[in-house]
């Protein structure tokens, strides 16, 4: 276990390193005058000259490129070339925002998906059909479109939660309640859809099995069967997509956020991408690259756990 | 067959149950305390350092750390603020200021003319949008604590505004050596960076200063500038009451802002139009041709365009000086007609009968396709073809500015104070007179702008403005309707050639 984890952590850092050089040149590439974006059409062509200099603008690319890696590998991610904020700071602060609502969303996902899914497989029938239909419903309609049904009539009609904005738990719990549920829902909606299909699917095939007839004919209890070896057997599939589903709901939450005005990862990342601000957006690139390559990891770890057959020693 | 057919129902309506006393725990009033001040802004602070800071839409951030040398009034007057008095010699190359005492910055740095000399020096050699508006300072020098001493290298109508801006905001100098000089600001102004609550580029706190020396202007216990980057979400908080005030994106929203409670304070700010940069022709010939220039001014239908482009909010045009200048004249928004054929009789005239083609550069990302696809068509009604070639962000600037292009269309500034919109499209080397447009008349009518008392200044300013009209350096379309919104325990005044109100003229209503 420990050979494959290094191994997986070694195989991970390549990664990050293809993907960070990548997306340097790419940007590079696309970033067009940003002493101009930053300044607007007002400012003189002096001005301009002088702000891309001080941005270090008019090295050659491969310089600018080793130098940022150096700086990076120290934890030295530079500033916003558009707010002037220190990049880990602005990162760290937004990361808790997004990961309340990833987290949130693949938690209520799961609770709810689980719920669903088993439901659905052992009433079958109209309760089956019933979640099928909502499960597709789900998936159709988008993130965005829920997220703006949302705000329409539990933000602004009810009043019930804020439109926009996010308070820390912190500073007030029911403030967090107000403004992180309706973005968690608008999240979770397609995922649990997903989930759900997947946790019936499973359920089924593994109260088919013979193990299952055995294990209720040596007299378990229905809730033992249930808990401690159909879920766990039929956890494996769930598990992948609810993994697989933490990194996209990291895209999702871009515009989740955008949507409610959040102050999280997506925000900026939108802004930040839009404006050429290579040093905030490299920032970016590597702290989701972490979160994925960490995330996949501790997913097969878990894998391994439920499943002794996936177990990769 | 599997019995146990409640609990997983119990299972899923537990997990909805989550959510459910949740919510309910949501529900409740939303209130703010009357007296903080929550702002809905469309642009974050790109720094806090005074000598680097933009102005516009990042006014507001300015004027609620900083205080500036001089103010000015909704209308543009010139008003005192750190300086009490100020007066320039005989050619308006000397201007002197007198300092206000006992005013101090929040590191305990007293304000005093050697402090005011070094932020006026390190905004010149600094990287705000506006360093260009001190291009003509030689020097700053103290005579004493209170006696500011500016040269200048020519005469500059304008500069006594401009320090009434970013170019004229004081900051203690210590600040500026600090590692955190971009995002702590060390100011004398009313309100104090709450760099705590602030999530920078999202969300900014600030907090009353205590010390302030013109309480008057301390409206608030509290301001609040919550950045918003979408149209949508700017409605939503001004629909969910999470606003006092807000700049808006556009006006295609106003009627549900209105609905809101909210009252639309307009304000025009810029010009929509074509700028006909090759005057002379050196790039295209036809351009050099004032009949050319002249025709593709009737080609448009204003009123049309208008309605298209901005949803009939703002006024149609034929002139680039703003209702606010004194170089304005009315009779000019109505100069050209809307008139094909007669604009093609023009074309025949100055030999081109059959048009000719017209390269321009496009952002369809900033304006829209069906901006420059409506332009396209009028103009092809009277046999200019026109050619575009898309940019994503900010290369158009470079292209334009190179120059690539004899003529773009684009939304620029109109300035109110008359030698700043010259300084911005006029003079020869003006950030957007690329191909450096001039003759003796401009020149004439600029030096008298530049040199003359104030009263000389207008009549060369309007006389400017005829000569540009009628010779068609530019081919406006409308002034588009800029709208700044407030809640009914809120008032503003907007700031003539402002993005947004100046922060001390947001003020609570009095009942």
């Amino acid at each position: 276990m420990l050979t494959f984890t290094v191994r997986r952590l070694l195989y991970g850092a390549l990664l990050l390193f293809v993907i960070v050089t990548l997306a340097y040149l790419l940007l590079y590439a696309a970033a067009g005058n940003v002493g101009r974006t930053i300044l607007g059409p007002d400012a003189t062509q002096a001005t301009v000259a002088l702000k891309n200099q001080q941005l270090g603008l008019n090295s050659p690319l491969l310089t600018r490129y080793f130098s940022w890696l150096g700086h990076a590998l120290t934890g030295n991610f530079g500033n916003s070339w558009f707010t002037n904020q220190p990049v880990t700071t602005a990162i760290s602060t937004r990361l808790q925002v997004t990961l309340t609502l990833v987290l949130g969303a693949v938690i209520v996902s799961a609770v709810v998906s689980a719920a669903l899914g088993v439901w659905a497989a052992l009433r079958g029938g109209a309760v089956d059909r019933t979640v099928q239909v909502f499960s597709v419903l789900g998936f159709a309609i988008p993130g965005f479109i829920i997220a703006v049904f949302l705000v329409r009539f539990f933000a602004l009609g009810t009043h019930w939660f804020k439109p926009t904005g996010y308070v820390p738990i912190a500073t007030s719990f029911a403030g967090w309640i107000r403004t992180v549920t309706l973005p968690v829902i608008a999240l979770s909606i397609g995922l649990v859809a997903g989930v759900a299909q997947q946790v019936r699917s499973s359920v089924i095939d593994a109260l088919r099995q013979d193990w299952v007839r055995t294990l209720r004919s040596r007299g378990l209890s229905e809730r033992s069967v249930l808990f401690k070896h159909v879920l766990r057997n039929a956890g494996g599939p769930a598990l992948s997509v609810l993994a697989l589903s933490f990194v996209g709901l990291l895209g999702g939450a871009v515009i989740i956020e955008q949507i409610f005005g959040i102050p999280g990862l997506g925000q900026i990342a939108v802004l930040a991408t839009s404006q050429g601000d290579v040093p905030l957006v490299m920032g970016l690139v590597v702290a989701i690259g972490v979160i994925v390559i960490v995330v996949n990891l501790v997913v097969d770890l878990l894998q391994g756990f439920l499943n002794p057959k996936a177990r990769i020693s | 067959m599997f019995r146990r057919k409640k609990w997983p129902g119990a299972a899923a309506g537990a997990a909805l149950a989550v959510l459910g006393p949740l919510a309910l725990g949501a529900c409740g009033s939303s209130s703010g305390s009357s007296s903080t001040l929550t702002i809905g802004v469309i642009t974050p602070a790109t720094t806090f350092q005074a000598p680097d800071m933009n102005w516009g839409n990042e006014s507001l951030y300015n004027q609620a750390v900083y205080d500036s040398l001089l103010q000015t009034s909704p209308t543009g007057t010139i008003e005192p603020h750190l300086a009490t008095a100020w007066s320039y010699n005989a050619a308006k190359t000397v201007l002197t200021l007198t300092l206000r005492t006992g005013v101090k910055f929040t590191d305990g740095t007293p304000f005093n003319a050697s402090v005011a000399a070094q932020n006026l020096e390190a905004f010149q050699k600094g990287t705000s949008n506006n360093a260009g508006f001190l291009v003509n300072l030689a020097s700053a020098t103290a005579e004493s604590p209170t006696k500011l001493v500016i040269k200048l290298k020519q005469p500059d109508p304008a500069f006594l505004t401009y320090l009434g801006q970013a170019a004229g905001s004081q900051e203690s100098p210590k600040a500026w050596t600090t590692p955190t000089a971009k995002t702590v600001p060390v100011g004398s102004g009313p309100y104090l960076l709450d760099t705590k609550d602030t999530v920078v580029g999202s969300s900014y706190v600030f907090t009353k200063n205590p010390n302030y020396w013109d309480k008057p202007e301390q409206h608030y216990s509290r301001v609040v500038m919550n950045v918003y980057t979408t149209a949508t979400t700017v409605l939503d908080a001004i629909e969910g009451a999470q606003v006092n005030a807000a700049n808006t994106f556009d006006d295609t929203t106003i009627n549900q802002i209105q609905n809101a409670g909210f009252t639309v304070y307009p304000l025009q700010l810029n010009w929509a139009g074509l700028s006909l940069l090759d005057r002379d022709g050196r790039m295209s010939g036809p351009l050099g041709k004032v009949q050319v220039r002249q025709a593709i001014n009737m080609a448009f239908d204003r009123a049309a365009l208008l309605k298209d482009m901005s949803d009939g909010y703002g006024s149609v045009t034929s002139q680039v000086f703003p209702t606010s200048s004194p170089g304005y004249d009315k009779s000019l928004d109505s100069y050209y007609s809307f008139d094909p054929a007669k604009a093609k009789q023009l074309l025949a005239a100055a030999g081109y009968p059959h048009g000719f083609t017209l390269d321009m550069p496009s952002i369809s990302a900033a304006f829209g396709a069906a901006t420059y696809a409506l332009i396209q068509a009028e103009l092809a009604d009277i046999g200019v073809k026109v050619n575009y070639t898309d940019y994503q962000g900010s290369q158009i600037f470079t292209a334009i500015l190179a120059p690539k292009y004899p003529a773009t269309y684009f939304t620029l500034e109109e300035d109110p104070v008359p030698w700043q919109l010259a300084q911005f499209l006029l003079t020869k080397d003006a950030t957007f007179n690329p191909f450096h447009s001039t003759n003796s008349t401009v020149a004439g009518y600029l030096n008298a702008m530049q040199t003359g008392s104030s009263a000389q200044a207008a009549v060369a300013a309007k006389a400017l403005n005829q000569y540009l009209v009628q010779n068609a350096w530019f081919a406006p379309f409308f002034r588009p309707q800029s709208s700044f919104v407030a809640d009914s325990h809120t008032t503003v005044k907007v700031q003539a050639g402002n993005a947004v109100p100046y922060l001390w003229n947001i003020e609570p209503k009095k009942s």
